[in-house]
């Protein structure tokens, strides 16, 4: 009981310490004949000669008031003359990979949708005849996609 | 309605960030200088001194971006803070990534030349990197005290806790802060 006393006058003795110092009223370290407390009480020291308590001047919070909103303004002309992600994603000069993805994917899902159609007709019997429309429609097909490319990649 | 009667210096953080969502942009001014000596100063103390105001930019950037989300459950002096410990945080996580130290060596002290003479400086490092080395309910107790000069009962009210507790997790932090200069 008497062990725990000490501790709240211990810990009532720094804060007020703290309260002292920082109240502008500096004093040495000698409060207290405790050579625990006393350390403690250079450690807060050592904390309010590093860190000064002045206040911001007016000037100085003006001043960053400009600067902030220079680099907001600065930031929002970046970010609008930056293209979009999708037209970044699609631009197939700057990234011709991206072009060739693209016309690779176009062309397998055309080749899952045309393939059942070019698959033989009939009984296994009754022949291996392909239709001819349907191959024709994916060449065709085939052949309009790689031009958009080709032209995609000329301008 | 009386709202709009109130000076904007007048008025409550709220009534700004409200009046600010309604096209005042002056609104944002207020609540700038109403809030940055307090974000100024917590980032001082944590921070090197060549960030700071860097910092400082990031936290009043990020809280305008996000102010429509403020919902106003806590205090914005609150948010705030929690905004700013946040992006200290990323501050730091940046520059682990960039691989610098997690804070300046005790070198670059020498190379600074604002706030003080270059043995401050070093002594003010040698703090900060002590300070961040701390875990976080000793440096926040330290930081509401030192950094935003809250009284121990305000503090206690803050972190719900009673008087008593508060300034023992204070004498704590200082033991632990004392523990780590001495290494």
């Amino acid at each position: 009981m008497n062990q725990k006393n000490e501790s709240i006058e211990k810990d009532n003795e720094l804060a007020d310490f703290a309260d002292r110092i920082l109240k502008g009223r500096m004093e040495p370290p000698a409060s207290t004949s405790d050579e625990e407390l006393l350390s403690l009480e250079r450690t807060l020291l050592r904390l309010t000669d590093a860190f000064p308590q002045d206040p911001l001047d007016d000037a100085k919070s003006k001043q960053m008031l400009v600067r902030l909103k220079a680099r907001m303004r600065r930031e929002e002309e970046e970010r609008a003359a930056q293209p979009s992600f999708w037209k970044r994603l699609f631009d197939f000069q700057a990234n011709p990979q991206v072009g060739l993805l693209v016309a690779v994917a176009a062309i397998v899902v055309l080749a899952i949708v045309v393939l059942p159609s070019v698959q033989p007709q009939g009984s296994a019997v009754s022949g291996t005849a392909f239709s001819g429309s349907s191959i024709f429609t994916a060449v065709g097909l085939i052949a309009i996609l790689l031009v958009f490319y080709w032209m995609s990649r000329r301008k | 309605m009386q709202n709009t009667l109130i000076p904007l210096q007048d008025a409550s953080d709220e009534d700004l960030i409200q009046k600010y969502m309604d096209g005042y942009k002056e609104a944002f001014d207020v609540l700038y200088h109403r809030h940055l000596p307090k974000v100024y100063k917590r980032v001082r103390y944590v921070v090197p001194e060549n960030d700071v105001e860097d910092v400082t930019q990031e936290i009043f950037i990020a809280a305008l971006k996000s102010l429509s989300s403020f919902r106003g459950d806590a205090k914005f002096g609150t948010w705030l803070r929690t905004l700013t410990n946040h992006k200290v945080a990323e501050f730091y996580r940046r520059r682990t990534r960039k691989q610098e130290p997690r804070l300046a060596p005790l070198s670059d002290a020498m190379a600074q030349v604002t706030g003080g003479t270059s043995k401050s400086m070093e002594e003010r490092i040698f703090l900060q990197r002590a300070l961040q080395e701390l875990p976080e309910n000793y440096r926040e107790v330290l930081l509401l005290r030192f950094a935003e000069d809250l009284q121990f009962n305000e503090i206690a009210e803050l972190t719900d806790q009673n008087l008593e507790a508060t300034k023992s997790l204070f004498r704590r932090a200082v033991t632990a802060l004392r523990n780590h200069l001495e290494k």
